[in-house]
């Protein structure tokens, strides 16, 4: 195997990582900065890939485009559900938010499957058949490098609005403390709502910007809320730097363990860092100690 | 010792009530005649489990247009979706057995699913008759219920093999297989075969069928220069892999596979499979529309217009399940499980639209495997020559030098 093989693996790892990033940095803000444990994470990027798939198959507008209305759309989805259903079980415990989300996550899924049947769908763009060439060794899918950059850009944003905007700030604090958060005029529940409908749209995007290259089916989804988990868990729990680095290397992972020792092997890999960091390092790679 | 005296007569009455149950009793009085199916509705594999659905489908309107089985009874299927999970498949026997008291069950689809529900029904006595699945071990268990219509992974790896002896392929082979029983069966199936036919096997690669990135793994074979892939793929991933297959500019010179997703009929659609790039793949095949055999064109038809598309041969052996299950419970003229289990070992069909039907010692219907080839977005017989239909085209022509991608 030589050294463009690895440099090629590690290219497209970095592609695929960059929209585990988004996922994760998604999961971060929920469950790092916010406390809650979405388990429905997954169930809502396979949202976004329904909603981007409906709204292709109609309007025959490209897929890059599209991803914003589905991110809205998605936004507005997890605003109503926060005001809805966990608005009333905060401060419960964690037990009942891990319920609750496992509830909404298989009832996303189950009411896909009753809208739109088991049956997978992808959608075929001109797009798909374009390879980049760099040198004569390295090439690369264009779909994979458009949604690669759309996904940094909105990565970059997302950190900038967690870390300059007022609601970011707002949001960080409660994360420090929760109870002197709303002593200090903090509205703890519409910060927690536009934080929860962010991470969800983050979610619902990835999986928008995912759709070119895969496919759905209803339960497409589930892998990806595991390794959400293992994301924010390598981040540190709180940080959604962390996160999004952590998705990065969670691909070149993935690519690097399917080049060197085969496929099989990549999911065993995630797994066994997620739980060699939980024992050893449970702050995370990226986290710093707590004290 | 009184109290038991008392109880025997009471405890020996209920255990004569409970085996009354099993099977049988509540058949014979109704004019329906339940027959379980279980099958992937929903998940991943739902692909095949509807088109498993259909070919039962037009299966049961021809029987019970033909007055149905045992003098008159209109058959009645009882569908169990396993949701593409082995777990689900057993609750489905435990289900259609002890709920709808079937004598007889038809499914699963995927090999892991029908190796699950063998001892399940060896549990149950209740014969088992098994479509689709290859992997042979399904067929390997002893089992006395199990019987397999379908041809399995050990004649998909030699028929391969003879087509690419009689094609002068160069021997270096690389096997990509999806890592569950299906893909694992076929792929030691073809690393015997091609070993012991003098072929270097060169890589052999399992992959999980979720994944949405297989680069890194093509290009891993791509390193090892294979002349020949064989691959045993679903359809998603089979879909996938020629995708990224033409993205990491992989070229052997022949694409084989263990049919499934490389022989489904939606694989070479547009929007449904791989497109274009499944052009020139090859793949063994069990039936075609085209097969001679007396039934099929009726079949087709029949098919195309209750979908309003053409079957590949998944369809097909539900289609001849439900119809050899039909012979079964008609020869032993009884609904009682044991009764259609012998039936369906000495059964002789020998002029069905899936060809002839029996099956030997261990319950297996020795069926013929073809060879075919994505020619135009068509599945074309290419061997064995006798049924061929047009000229392969050897070798595949390189990724840069096709039209139309």
């Amino acid at each position: 195997m030589d050294l463009y093989a690895a440099l090629q693996a590690v290219i497209n790892g970095l592609l695929t990582g960059a929209l585990y990033a988004l996922v994760g940095m998604g999961l971060a803000l929920i469950f790092g900065v916010m406390r809650i444990v979405n388990f429905a994470h997954g169930a809502f990027m396979m949202l976004g890939m329904y909603a981007t798939y409906v709204l292709f198959t109609r309007t025959q507008i490209s897929p890059y485009l599209l991803f914003i209305v589905s991110g809205i759309v998605l936004f507005a989805i997890g605003y109503a559900i926060y005001f809805a259903l966990l608005r009333p079980i905060h401060g419960k415990s964690d037990f009942m938010q891990i319920l609750l989300t496992l509830g909404i996550g298989l009832i996303c899924t189950d009411g896909v499957l009753l809208v739109f049947g088991a049956d997978y769908h992808q959608i075929n763009i001109p797009l798909l058949g374009k390879n980049l060439h760099l040198g004569s060794h390295i090439s690369v899918n264009a779909p994979w490098v458009v949604s690669f950059g759309i996904a940094v850009v909105l990565a970059f944003a997302l950190y900038l609005f967690v870390m300059r905007t007022m609601i970011g700030r707002a949001a960080r604090a409660i994360a420090q403390n929760r109870y002197a958060a709303p002593l200090m005029g903090i509205n703890v529940f519409r910060v927690q709502a536009i934080c929860f409908a962010l991470g969800i749209a983050a979610a619902g995007i990835a999986g928008g910007l995912l759709l070119p290259v895969f496919y759905i089916y209803p339960q497409v989804g589930d892998q990806f809320t595991l390794k959400a988990f293992v994301m924010v868990v390598l981040g540190g729990m709180e940080s959604i730097v962390g996160a999004a680095l952590a998705g990065l290397v969670l691909g070149v992972v993935e690519s690097l363990t399917s080049l060197y020792w085969g496929n099989e092997w990549a999911l065993a890999v995630d797994f066994v860092i997620f739980l060699l960091v939980l024992s050893l390092k449970p702050s995370g790679i990226f986290g710093r100690q707590r004290a | 010792m009184k109290w038991l005296a008392h109880c025997l007569p009471l405890l020996l009455a209920g255990a004569l009530a409970l085996s009354g149950c099993k099977g049988g009793s509540q058949q014979e009085t109704s004019n329906t005649f339940k027959i379980g199916v279980i099958t992937s509705l929903t998940g991943p594999a739902a692909a095949f489990g509807q088109a498993h659905k259909n070919g039962y489908t037009v299966a049961l309107n021809d029987l019970n247009a033909k007055g149905g089985v045992l003098g008159g009874k209109k058959i009645e299927l009882v569908y169990y979706d396993d949701q593409s999970r082995p777990d689900q498949a057993v609750q489905g026997v435990n289900k259609l057995v002890d709920q709808d008291h079937v004598p007889i069950i038809l499914g699963a689809y995927s090999s892991e699913n029908t190796r699950a529900i063998v001892p399940a029904v060896d549990q149950k006595q209740v014969p088992l008759l098994m479509p689709t699945a290859t992997a042979d071990n399904v067929i390997q268990t002893g089992s006395p219920w199990a019987f397999r219509i379908c041809a399995g992974s050990g004649a998909y790896a030699t028929t391969t093999i003879d087509f690419l002896k009689a094609m002068n392929a160069p021997k270096t082979m690389a096997i990509i297989y999806e890592n569950t029983n299906f893909g694992q069966a076929n792929g030691q199936a073809m690393d015997k075969a091609a070993k012991a036919n003098g072929f270097d096997v060169v890589d052999s690669e399992a992959y999980q069928a979720s994944s949405p990135d297989y680069k890194a793994l093509l290009q891993r074979v791509k390193a090892r220069n294979p002349a020949v892939i064989y691959f045993a793929s679903y359809l998603l991933d089979a879909s996938t892999l020629m995708r990224q297959a033409a993205q990491t500019n992989l070229n052997p010179q022949f694409y084989t596979s263990a049919g499934t997703g490389f022989a489904a009929a939606e694989f070479p659609s547009k929007d449904k499979g791989a497109g274009p790039y499944a052009e020139y793949t090859f793949s063994v095949s069990q039936w075609l529309p085209t097969a001679q055999w007396k039934g099929s064109k009726e079949f087709d038809d029949a098919f195309f217009k209750l979908t309003g598309a053409h079957p590949a041969y998944h369809a097909m052996e539900a289609y001849a399940a439900l119809l050899t299950a039909a012979a079964a419970i008609n020869q032993a003229n009884s609904a009682q499980p044991a009764a259609i289990r012998d039936a369906l070992k000495n059964i002789n069909l020998p002029d069905t639209p899936f060809g002839p039907i029996r099956f030997d010692l261990h319950g297996q219907n020795p069926h013929p495997v073809l060879i075919t080839q994505v020619l135009d977005g068509q599945y074309k017989v290419v061997y064995p020559p006798d049924a061929a239909e047009a000229k392969p085209v050897i070798p595949t022509p390189p990724w840069n030098k096709r039209q139309g991608l």
